[in-house]
C-alpha cells in the first residue's frame, strides 16, 4: 500500500502538469477534447493523491519506521487515533494533506460545473492543476517526500510531540487547512475571469459560497487553535501573536475584507479591481501561511522544518502568482471600470470601504510584525522578536473600529446619510450602549478598553436585534404571518444577510470575551498539603482553594506516559464547596521536556484555571516520598473566556445559515444554469 | 511482483482515462452562458438594485419620509437614464420587432418606476395599481409614489 502510495505521487506530477497545460491550451484554442482531458486529469490527480495519503496512513498504522516521516512522528505506543492524524502531524504529511484537500475541492468544482459556466472551466482547471503541480513539485523535489526511507529500520519511532496529543490538535489543523484550501476555488475563478475576459460579477456570484465556506473553516480553525492553546499549552492564555497564529490570521483578515467588498461589487458595481486584488492577496496569504509554518523560516513553537530549499520554491511560486496576477489585472484594467461611485463619506458604501481599509490595515500590521524580525535579521544579523505588546497596541484600536462598523454598516443609509437618518437609527443603540457602559462602570469595571468594548458590543447587539425585529415585524404585517413564521421566512429568503448578522453577533460576543482579559486575576503561591489560597473574582465572590496533596501515577509506557504527578485542589466558592480540580506534571517517554496539564473549572461568566507550576523535589515525589509534597501553584480567574467559545458556536450557526442552499437555488440548479434571484436588500 | 502489477494497472488506467477524449474525439462543452451583461445592462441592474435597497430601508423604517423621497427621486432619475442608455445601446443592434418588444418592456419598467409600485422582495417594477408583484407574488403595500 505504502509503496503504491509513493508511486502514485510520482504519476500525479506529470498528470497535473498535463492537466494544467491542457486546461489553458484548451481554453485558448477552444478545443473541447483538451478541456475534457484536463477535467478528467483533476479526478485522476485526486485519486492518486488519495492513494498517496492512504499510503502514508498505512505506514503509520503499520509502524513502518523505515520511513523517516513515520519514525519522526510516531512510535508503537501511540494511540491509533493519533497515528491516523500523523498524516498532518508534520511538515511532510501536511503538505501532502494540503494537496489532497485542494484536489478534493477541485473535484467538487469540476463536477458542479460539468454543465454550467463552461466558459470559465478550462482556465479554472488550468489554475487548479497549476497549484497542484506546485505542491507535487515541493513534495517530490524539496527534500520533503513523506515516503523518504532511512538507511536502516529503527526499532521504534521517536513518537509524537505530547503537546500535539490533544483532541483539538487532531481537528484544528485539518479545519484550518480546509479553510486555506477552499479559497483556491475563488482564486481559480478570479484568474479564469481575467483570462476569459468575462469580468462582470459572475465569478463572484459563482464563488461566494466557496468564499464563505473557506472563511467559516478559517474562523473555526483559528478558534480551535485558541482553545488548544488555552487547554494544552499551560500558560493560561489563548493567543500569543505567535508567527503561526498570525499566519492563520492574515488570510482570515483579507478574506473577511473580501466577503464584505464583494457585496459592494454585486450591488453597486464598484470595487472591481479591489476585489480581484483581494482574492489574489488572500490566496497568496494562504500559501504564505504554509510557507511560514512549513518552511522553518521563523522560530516558533510550531515550526518543525529546517530545510530551506522548500522556502525558495515557495518564494518563487508566490512571486510568480503575484507577478502573473498583477499583469493580468493591468491587462484587463479597461474592463474593470466601476458602474458607480461613492458619493458621501457618511453612507453604507463608505462604511463597507472603511471596513475593508481597516481589515487591510490590520493585515498589514500583523504581516509586518511577523515578517519584520526576519527582515531585520537578514539585514543586521541580529535576532529580534516582535512580541504581543506591538500587536496589541496596533490591533486593539483596529478591533474597536471594526466593532463599531459592524453596528453602523447595516443601518446607515445607502448613498448618503442625513443627520435625520443618523439620529433615527443610532440614537437608541447609542443610548443603550452608553447605558451598558455606565452601569458596568458603576459596578466597578473601570478599564477603559474593556469598557469601550462592552459598550460598543452592546451598541452592535442592540442594532442587530432591532434589525431582526423590524424585518420580522414588517414581514408579519405584510404577509399576515405569526412572528415565528415571519422570522423563519425572513431569514430563509435572504440567508446571506441574516446569516451575516448572526455571524456579527457571534463576533461581538467573542470580542466581549477578549475584553474580559482586562480583569484576569493571577495568584501564585507555594503550598504544602492543607494550605489554602484565597482568590477574589472580579465578579465579587471569593474562591478558596485548598491544596490536598500530590499523587503519583507511574505508567509503564502505555500511551507513552512515564509518570504523572497530580496535584489535587479542592475549591470552595464563598465558603461553599463546589468540587475539585487537578493539575499535572507529566513525563512522556518520547520527550525530555516536562508537560503541564492544567485544571479548568469553566462557568458561563468566568473560568477558574489552575497550573501546577513546579514541584519542589520531583525526584523524591516520583519515588513517592511523602515529604516531597510542596508545590508552586498558579491560580487564575479568567472572566468571560467562555464567551469566546460560545461566540464561536454562534459564528458557526450564522455561517451554516449563509451556506445552506435555499429552496429556490436548488430548484434553479436543477432546472437551468440561471443566476439565483438577487439577494433582496443584501447589506 | 504484486506491486509492479498494481502500479502498472494504476498508471495505465490514469493514462487511458485522460487520453481517451483526444483519441475518441469526446468534447467538453465550451459554450458561453448567454447571461453576460453588457455595460449598459450592468448599469441598469445596479440602478434598479439601488432603488430596491432604498425601498427596503424605507419599509424597515431606517429612512424617514423625507430622506426616502429625496433618495428615491434621485435614484429613479438615474435608473431612467440607465434604462434609456440601455435602450439606445440595444436598438443599435436589434432589428425592428425585437426593438419594439424591448421598447414595450422599457416603457413598462418606466411606468412602474414613475408610479412607484415596486416589489420590496424582488425589486420587480409592477404596473400602477398592482396589489401583488407580477414577478414573485409578494403583496405590494404602502409604498407611496415619489
Amino acid at each position: 500500500m505504502t509503496v503504491l502510495g509513493e508511486f502514485s505521487l510520482w504519476i500525479a506530477l506529470p498528470v497535473a502538469i498535463w492537466g494544467m497545460a491542457m486546461g489553458l491550451l484548451g481554453g485558448r484554442s477552444q478545443r473541447g477534447d483538451l478541456v475534457l482531458s484536463a477535467e478528467r486529469s483533476i479526478y485522476a490527480v485526486t485519486v492518486l493523491l488519495t492513494l498517496a495519503s492512504a499510503g502514508v496512513i498505512a505506514a503509520f498504522l503499520g509502524d513502518r519506521f523505515e520511513y523517516w516521516y513515520v519514525a519522526s512522528y510516531s512510535n508503537r505506543e501511540l494511540e491509533t487515533f493519533y497515528k491516523i492524524a500523523g498524516l498532518w502531524a508534520g511538515q511532510r504529511g501536511s503538505l501532502l494533506f494540503w494537496a489532497l484537500l485542494v484536489g478534493f475541492f477541485s473535484c467538487i468544482t469540476v463536477f458542479q460545473n460539468r454543465r454550467r459556466n463552461r466558459e470559465f472551466m478550462p482556465y479554472v482547471v488550468g489554475v487548479l492543476q497549476g497549484i497542484l503541480t506546485f505542491f507535487l513539485v515541493v513534495l517530490l523535489f524539496a527534500k520533503v517526500n513523506p515516503f523518504e526511507r532511512l538507511a536502516f529500520t529503527p526499532a521504534n519511532g521517536q513518537g509524537l510531540n505530547p503537546q500535539l496529543q490533544n483532541y483539538w490538535m487532531t481537528i484544528h489543523p485539518p479545519t484550518l487547512y480546509l479553510g486555506f484550501t477552499a479559497f483556491t476555488v475563488p482564486f481559480a475563478f478570479a484568474i479564469a475571469a481575467l483570462l476569459n475576459g468575462r469580468l462582470d460579477s459572475r465569478w463572484i456570484t459563482l464563488t461566494r459560497r466557496w468564499t464563505l465556506l473557506s472563511w467559516a473553516f478559517l474562523s473555526v480553525g483559528i478558534i480551535m487553535g485558541m482553545r488548544w492553546a488555552y487547554e494544552e499549552l499551560g500558560w493560561g492564555g489563548y493567543w500569543f501573536w505567535d508567527p503561526v497564529e498570525n499566519a492563520s490570521l492574515l488570510p482570515w483578515l483579507t478574506a473577511t475584507a473580501f466577503l464584505h467588498s464583494v457585496m459592494i461589487q454585486e450591488n453597486r458595481g464598484m470595487l472591481k479591481v479591489w476585489n480581484m486584488s483581494l482574492v489574489v492577496l488572500t490566496f497568496l496569504l494562504t500559501i504564505f501561511a504554509t510557507f511560514l509554518t512549513r518552511s522553518g523560516l521563523i522560530e516558533s513553537v510550531h515550526s518543525f522544518a529546517q530545510e530551506l530549499t522548500i522556502a525558495y520554491i515557495f518564494l518563487a511560486f508566490m512571486g510568480s502568482i503575484l507577478a502573473g496576477s498583477v499583469v493580468l489585472i493591468l491587462y484587463r484594467l479597461p474592463s474593470l471600470q466601476s458602474e458607480n461611485r461613492i458619493e458621501s463619506f457618511l453612507s453604507r458604501e463608505s462604511a463597507f470601504l472603511f471596513n475593508n481599509l481597516i481589515l487591510l490595515g490590520a493585515a498589514f500590521a500583523v504581516l509586518w510584525g511577523t515578517v519584520f524580525p526576519l527582515v531585520a535579521e537578514a539585514v543586521t544579523g541580529q535576532k529580534i522578536s516582535v512580541g504581543p505588546p506591538f500587536f496589541e497596541k496596533v490591533n486593539f484600536p483596529i478591533g474597536l473600529a471594526l466593532l463599531a462598523l459592524a453596528g453602523i454598516g447595516p443601518v446607515i443609509a445607502w448613498r448618503r446619510a442625513t443627520r435625520r437618518n443618523l439620529t433615527r437609527n443610532f440614537a437608541a443603540p447609542l443610548i443603550f450602549g452608553t447605558a451598558v457602559a455606565v452601569v458596568l462602570a458603576a459596578l466597578g469595571a473601570r478599564h477603559p478598553l474593556a469598557l469601550t468594548t462592552w459598550g460598543l458590543g452592546a451598541f452592535v447587539l442592540f442594532i442587530i436585534v432591532t434589525e431582526f425585529w423590524k424585518g420580522t415585524k414588517a414581514r408579519a404585517g405584510i404577509e399576515g404571518e405569526g412572528i415565528p413564521l415571519a422570522l423563519y421566512h425572513l431569514v430563509t429568503r435572504n440567508r446571506r444577510r441574516w446569516g451575516g448578522y448572526i455571524i456579527h453577533a457571534g463576533t461581538v460576543i467573542i470580542f466581549m470575551g477578549f475584553a474580559g482579559a482586562a480583569y484576569n486575576v493571577d495568584v501564585r503561591k507555594h503550598m504544602q498539603p492543607g494550605d489554602t489560597v484565597e482568590v477574589k473574582s472580579p465578579f465579587g465572590h471569593t474562591y478558596t482553594l485548598t491544596y490536598e496533596g500530590l499523587s503519583m501515577s507511574v505508567g509503564r509506557g502505555q500511551r507513552n506516559l512515564q509518570w504523572q504527578a497530580i496535584a489535587l485542589v479542592s475549591v470552595a466558592k464563598d465558603g461553599k464547596p463546589v468540587g475539585s480540580l487537578t493539575s499535572e506534571k507529566r513525563q512522556y517517554v518520547t520527550s525530555e521536556q516536562l508537560m503541564t496539564e492544567v485544571g479548568i473549572r469553566p462557568t458561563p461568566v468566568e473560568d477558574l484555571y489552575i497550573i501546577l507550576s513546579a514541584v519542589d523535589d520531583l525526584d523524591a515525589a516520583v519515588n513517592n516520598d511523602p515529604k516531597a509534597q510542596g508545590v508552586d501553584l498558579q491560580v487564575l480567574v479568567k472572566p468571560l473566556v467562555g464567551w469566546i467559545w460560545y461566540g464561536g458556536l454562534i459564528l458557526i450557526v450564522g455561517s451554516l445559515i449563509g451556506l445552506w442552499p435555499s429552496a429556490e437555488r436548488r430548484r434553479a440548479a436543477d432546472e437551468a444554469p440561471s443566476e439565483e434571484p438577487a439577494a433582496a436588500g443584501a447589506a | 511482483m504484486v506491486f509492479s502489477v498494481g502500479a502498472l494497472l494504476v498508471a495505465a488506467a490514469v493514462v487511458l482515462f485522460i487520453v481517451q477524449p483526444m483519441v475518441k474525439g469526446l468534447h467538453a462543452s465550451l459554450e458561453r452562458d448567454e447571461d453576460e451583461l453588457t455595460e449598459t445592462e450592468a448599469r441598469k441592474r445596479v440602478a434598479l438594485l439601488a432603488l430596491r435597497d432604498v425601498e427596503y430601508d424605507y419599509l424597515a423604517g431606517k429612512l424617514d419620509d423625507e430622506d426616502y423621497r429625496s433618495l428615491k427621486g434621485e435614484l429613479t432619475a438615474e435608473a431612467l437614464a440607465a434604462l434609456e442608455a440601455d435602450e439606445t445601446a440595444r436598438s443599435g443592434v436589434l432589428s425592428g420587432s425585437a426593438a419594439a418588444a424591448l421598447e414595450a418592456e422599457i416603457a413598462e419598467a418606466r411606468a412602474g418606476l414613475r408610479s412607484g409600485v415596486f416589489c420590496s422582495e424582488c425589486g420587480f417594477a409592477n404596473d400602477p395599481g398592482s396589489r401583488f408583484c407580477s414577478s414573485c407574488g409578494h403583496a405590494l403595500h404602502g409604498i407611496p409614489a415619489a
